[in-house]
């Protein structure tokens, strides 16, 4: 199974995977140029990303060790989230009874989304995981899975 | 109230929430100073923010939410001074407003958590062409945000029935799905990208799939 992990905590030992660290990485921001879409499609104006890229859309599942930052996702995972715009085309398809971009690619992985942190409230921590869920609902995933990390720890995962 | 406005858009100047933002405070007697997340040091700006009464983001809708630079300048932003307002004017591709309701969420939960009294968030779909159009396609927005900017600036606070209308719809009506459905099966809603892919000389890569193997 090929495996992409995004960690912004921990140093879990996942066999066989390709790890962008964003302890060590910062993200360059997306400039809302849209040459991803019109000047080379696929492709961002950054080069930052086409490693993680390429191990990304051909991966069987990505594992995100997600930082809770100010009850939500953090700026630089909020940026590699902007910078997933390559992979999907510019139309639109309304076949879901809603707008939803067209997929580039003929799969997309699936997600399991461990995050880290506290929330000030129960309604903090259900925004927080519809939002996660939402996005990659948006991005065509299938299996989507979000959990604190605790709850990884309690099933022996890790 | 002494507001200042942060413009979150990564194109800055150059962007659709330039044209919301400069709406905004057309008709006001004292128009409010404008700031850009984008050239601007986040925890400097945070710090600068804490002077005024009110604070309005005004940004693009990216992936549901706000763009990686807003949330950076939101990961150092300070809990209100006493009386300090927040608020969102948010403006997004997609016709449907329910698409924001994720992030009309979250920050309705952070102005909470952070003390200030939310101003609420204005959503507008179907805006990512805005910069555009020419200005007689536009007249009805701007009027509307012109009309809500004079407002906010004599109460403090963003009209209802404003707000209301610019975040219509909500949802796609049968009727606009239909519509948006035979747009799609004929190809008509691809057009404007395809001249945009053409003028760029690159229609022919326009389904490439560069990153598989």
């Amino acid at each position: 199974m090929k495996t992409v992990v995004i960690k912004e905590y921990g140093d879990f030992a996942i066999p066989n995977a390709y790890v962008l660290d964003l302890t060590q990485v910062t993200v360059k921001d997306c400039l809302g140029c849209w040459t991803c879409w019109w000047k080379t499609p696929g492709r961002c104006v950054h080069k930052d990303l086409d490693e993680f890229y390429a191990k990304y859309v051909n991966a069987d599942r990505v594992i995100i060790f997600a930082k809770v930052s100010r009850g939500f996702v953090s700026g630089n995972l909020k940026t590699l989230f902007d910078r997933s715009i390559p992979h999907y085309l510019p139309y639109t398809t309304y076949t879901t009874g809603e707008t939803m971009h067209v997929p580039r690619y003929e799969r997309y992985p699936d997600v399991e989304v461990y995050y880290l942190g506290e929330f000030a409230s129960e309604e903090g921590r259900k925004v927080y995981e519809d939002y996660m869920r939402r996005t990659f609902y948006q991005f065509y995933f299938k299996g989507i899975s979000v959990k604190p990390i605790g709850e990884l720890c309690l099933e022996g995962v890790i | 109230m002494n507001t200042i406005i942060l413009n979150g858009s990564p194109k800055g100047t150059k962007g659709n929430s330039e044209i919301f933002a400069r709406q905004f405070i057309k008709d006001m007697k004292h128009p409010c100073e404008v700031k850009y997340i984008a050239n601007e040091n986040p925890q400097q700006l945070a710090q600068y923010v804490q002077d005024f009464e009110a604070i309005i983001i005004i940004m693009p809708l990216y992936v549901h939410a706000m763009p990686g630079i807003v949330m950076k300048f939101i990961e150092h932003l300070k809990p209100a001074k006493k009386g300090q307002a927040l608020g969102f004017i948010i403006q997004a591709g997609f016709p449907e407003t329910a698409h924001e309701q994720y992030i009309e969420n979250y920050l309705r939960v952070l102005a909470q958590e952070l003390n200030y009294a939310y101003l609420g968030t204005v959503c507008k779909g179907e805006a990512a062409g805005t910069y555009m159009k020419p200005e007689f396609m536009n007249k009805k927005l701007f009027k509307q945000l012109n009309n809500l900017g004079r407002l906010y600036e004599g109460t403090g606070g963003f009209d209802k029935g404003i707000k209301e209308k610019l975040g219509h719809p909500y949802k796609l009506s049968k009727f606009q799905l239909t519509f948006l459905q035979l747009l799609e099966q004929t190809g008509i809603g691809k057009i404007g990208w395809h001249k945009f892919l053409k003028d760029n000389n690159a229609y022919d890569k326009r389904l490439d799939k560069p990153f598989l193997f």
